[in-house]
């Protein structure tokens, strides 16, 4: 009971302990600039893992993310330029609308959402390459100011990023714990069947988390194409591991009814905080994909729900 | 040869045992009764090595023991024949009474067949069943499979030197009185070699075959008797902690419906391979059973019903309106509540506590432009644990903590709160005690007083007739006769002469 309830505090007892061993190492990171900065880096990366929270937490997997942000950056450069401040809501309809493909495509077909997202998740990347005439885009500086300004910058000390990405976690977390869709989201996160025999719509909400999720995506996409002032379709290429690891090493297990978006925010930072620490072990930057993909296989390991995986296939 | 001295085990929320002394002696067969939730289970995985006691002894031989898991068990030799069947449908027969004991017929990386054959065909004569040891275990009927389980366990006899320990949960709960006959002459011829555990609801049952019979109620041993000594009241009283109302099934409550006011109609119903042309009415106030062998199409009539499983044909319409989306979604939103059979898995959500559980039928209810209002069913959720008297610490405790009869009442409880008016009852005290399923009985009695209407597939014939208005037999997917209880109820014979 007591090993239970400890377990739910694992991942921020975690960030604490990384945060107090780095800062050993070196106390000029305990800085509060510093540590500002670290976050305002994670953002976009925390922005994709919030959306693929939604998804997890019903237990199922977007492998889309980043696929789907790579290409935003790439439709918000070159739209920009046309449609002005239309580019922005324009392209969170894209993720958004191909989130909901993937979940159609997964609950109409019965496709294993894996498989679903991994071929939305191509299908996003050669428009991007279409779009781009495969090259990387630039944003001129002022389309850059008036329409993607909200993204960069500080307003006083603490950087625009972090105040979007807080923005949005709290209406996450209002969603997932205030309303009848986080309700729905986590019964059928911990049991399907009976969420369906109580009369729930599930393969609508089910898409319903998948639109989520391609919309924050492109909402990461489009706070790293504000960043870049530009887009390329492998901008956020390398974003979907750290930002599936943000999610489990927050308590999110892959069979979904437990843990949330709050969860995320702290495996998002744990990742920060890993990623920081690595620099000062002078670990290179190639080899932190490694270590992700261990991390990952441990986060899963830790907490995955046994009773409802009772056999691998 | 087998004890437990002050065992405890505890799970969150619950206090499963407490303190439980047990002991078997070689060659005896012990009883174990109890309500559900009273800790038979818990006690039988903790012996058979699936759970851990957190406190006390397990004494096997006169060594103190801890098993990690099932197989230390085995090897020991405690086997368990389990209450919901664990045999793999699509492996063979052989192959599950072998399953993880195939290095035996190995020869040089190759499994031979043959020899395995006949090895499984000795063990099956032990149960003196003759079928063909290559059938795939999905081909068998349900007490065949009942049957292949026995002898799956059996082969502790030629593994284990020693004596044997061989627990059953609930083995007779899908039998005929003869081939329990047949179990029992099994269960004697064996105890030169091997105790035995039995657990089950049937008392009668218990007392024939058993030596001893442990009494246990909310995780501890409440008395221990000589079964030649013991009367069924007694036992029954000491189970529940008082007396058991003679007026079981609440007939004196039984009102007759009101035929005027139809609830569903379904017309020419059929499902290619299940039930073919089934036609009824339930109306408000009445109790409608499906009476039928398993596979005879009952199930999945009432699965159709409610939108789980398709139609081939055939119309359904709820008062007035025609049901044309056959979903679960649709039914619930024409006032349609489901209490499915697979309770933990269809009934409640567990990881969802007993408010979220309560409101899932009608969210939208509980809500406000899409916003929860978490303080409302929290308060109606309080008040139904009060009024069901479901045993739990808060309305935040995880419904998959809760015992069987408390999970029944949540699910009867999102119902009544939904508004249903047609509740379609699937085996709706099953593995419930005595308690819970007069709590059942009474809310069908209020519900029918309230004008629902009830589609009700019984866990025995009794309930059935106790319970119902109108009773339908079905034989092989077709409705073979129809009852009209206010004539007069039927009897048990006149049921079984149409079912089979």
């Amino acid at each position: 009971m007591t090993a239970e309830r400890l377990r739910a505090y694992f991942p921020i007892l975690t960030l604490v302990a990384l945060v107090i061993l780095v800062g050993t190492f070196d106390t000029s990171f305990l800085r509060i600039e510093n540590l500002m900065q670290l976050a305002s880096d994670v953002t976009t990366l925390f922005v994709m893992a919030l959306g693929i929270t939604f998804v997890i937490y019903i237990g199922s997997i977007d492998l889309s993310a980043q696929s789907l942000a790579s290409m935003t950056t790439v439709i918000v450069s070159s739209a920009i330029p046309v449609i002005g401040a239309a580019a922005v809501p324009l392209a969170l309809l894209i993720g958004a609308g191909f989130g909901a493909v993937s979940g159609l495509i997964a609950v109409k077909t019965k496709i294993p959402t894996f498989i679903a997202t991994l071929a939305t998740a191509g299908i996003a990347y050669s428009i991007a390459q279409y779009v781009s005439g495969q090259k990387g885009l630039s944003i001129d500086v002022s389309l850059r100011e008036s329409w993607l300004g909200w993204s960069f910058g500080n307003i006083g000390p603490v950087p625009k990023e972090i105040i979007v990405a807080g923005a949005l976690l709290v209406v996450a977390t209002i969603v997932e714990r205030r309303t009848v869709a986080g309700r729905i989201f986590k019964a059928i996160g911990a049991g399907e069947a009976g969420a369906i025999s109580s009369g729930i719509q599930v393969e609508r909400f089910k898409i319903a988390a998948f639109a989520i999720s391609g919309a924050l995506a492109a909402m990461s996409g489009l706070m790293l194409a504000a960043r870049l002032s530009g887009g390329s379709p492998t901008a956020a290429d390398q974003f979907l591991l750290p930002a599936i690891v943000a999610v489990l090493v927050g308590g999110t297990p892959l069979t979904g009814g437990v843990g949330g978006v709050v969860n995320t925010m702290v495996g998002a930072l744990i990742v920060a905080v890993t990623r920081a620490s690595m620099v000062y072990l002078s670990i290179p930057a190639q080899g932190q994909q490694i270590f992700f993909g261990c991390v990952l296989i441990v986060a899963i390991a830790l907490t995955i729900d046994r009773r409802k995986v009772r056999t691998v296939k | 040869m087998l004890e437990l001295k002050e065992v405890d085990k505890s799970f969150p929320g619950v206090h499963a045992l407490k303190k439980v002394n047990f002991n078997i002696a070689h060659g005896e067969i012990v009883g174990l009764v109890g309500e559900n939730g009273a800790g038979k289970s818990t006690l039988m995985k903790l012996l058979y090595g699936q759970y851990q006691h957190d406190r006390g002894e397990i004494i096997v031989n006169g060594k103190s023991v801890r098993f990690e898991n099932p197989r230390q068990a085995t090897e020991l030799g405690i086997g368990m024949v389990f209450q919901e069947q664990s045999l793999i449908g699509n492996l063979s027969v052989m192959e599950n009474i072998f399953l993880g004991q195939e290095h035996a017929f190995v020869r040089a990386g190759i499994v031979n067949w043959r020899a395995m054959a006949n090895a499984a065909r000795k063990q099956l004569a032990k149960v003196m069943l003759d079928i063909d040891p290559k059938r795939t275990a999905e081909t068998l009927s349900f007490v065949q499979r009942q049957m292949v389980e026995l002898a799956k366990v059996l082969t502790l006899e030629e593994r284990v030197k020693g004596d044997l320990v061989i627990l059953l949960d609930e083995p007779t709960s899908v039998l005929s009185r003869s081939e329990v006959n047949l179990l029992f002459s099994l269960i004697r011829n064996l105890r030169s070699r091997a105790s035995f555990v039995f657990v089950s609801h049937r008392l009668d049952e218990v007392l024939e075959i058993s030596d001893r019979l442990y009494i246990m109620k909310d995780g501890e041993v409440v008395d221990i008797l000589k079964s030649s000594e013991a009367v069924v009241e007694s036992i029954q009283h000491k189970m529940v902690g008082r007396l058991i109302n003679r007026e079981f099934y609440r007939e004196s409550k039984q009102e007759p419906f009101n035929p005027n006011l139809r609830l569903l109609r379904a017309q020419d119903m059929s499902l290619t391979g299940h039930y073919e042309k089934i036609s009824f009415d339930l109306h408000a106030g009445e109790v409608l059973a499906l009476v039928g062998t398993d596979g005879s199409g009952r199930e999945e009539i009432m699965r159709s019903a409610f939108g789980l499983e398709p139609l081939t044909s055939g119309d359904i319409s709820t008062g007035e309106d025609e049901i044309t989306k056959h979903t679960a979604a649709e039914s619930v939103r024409l006032h349609m509540g489901y209490v499915p059979r697979e309770r933990k898995i269809e009934g409640i959500i567990s990881g969802l506590n007993i408010f979220e559980n309560m409101t899932l039928g009608n969210i939208k209810h509980y809500s406000r432009w899409g916003f929860l209002c978490i303080s409302s069913e929290r308060a109606l959720a309080a008040e139904w644990i009060k009024k069901l008297s479901i045993k739990t610490p808060s309305e935040f405790a995880d419904c998959g903590n809760l015992s069987g009869g408390n999970q029944q009442k949540v699910v009867l409880a999102k119902w009544r709160i939904a508004g249903s008016r047609v509740i379609l009852l699937d085996h709706p005290t099953r593995g419930l005690d005595i308690g819970a399923k007069e709590d059942v009985y009474d809310m069908v009695r209020e519900m029918c007083a309230d004008g629902c209407g009830i589609l009700l597939i019984a866990d025995t014939l009794e309930e059935a007739i106790g319970l119902s208005h109108t009773i339908m037999v079905i034989k092989d997917g077709r409705v073979k006769k129809t009852f009209d209880c206010a004539i007069g109820k039927p009897t048990l014979y006149d049921l079984v002469h149409h079912m089979v």
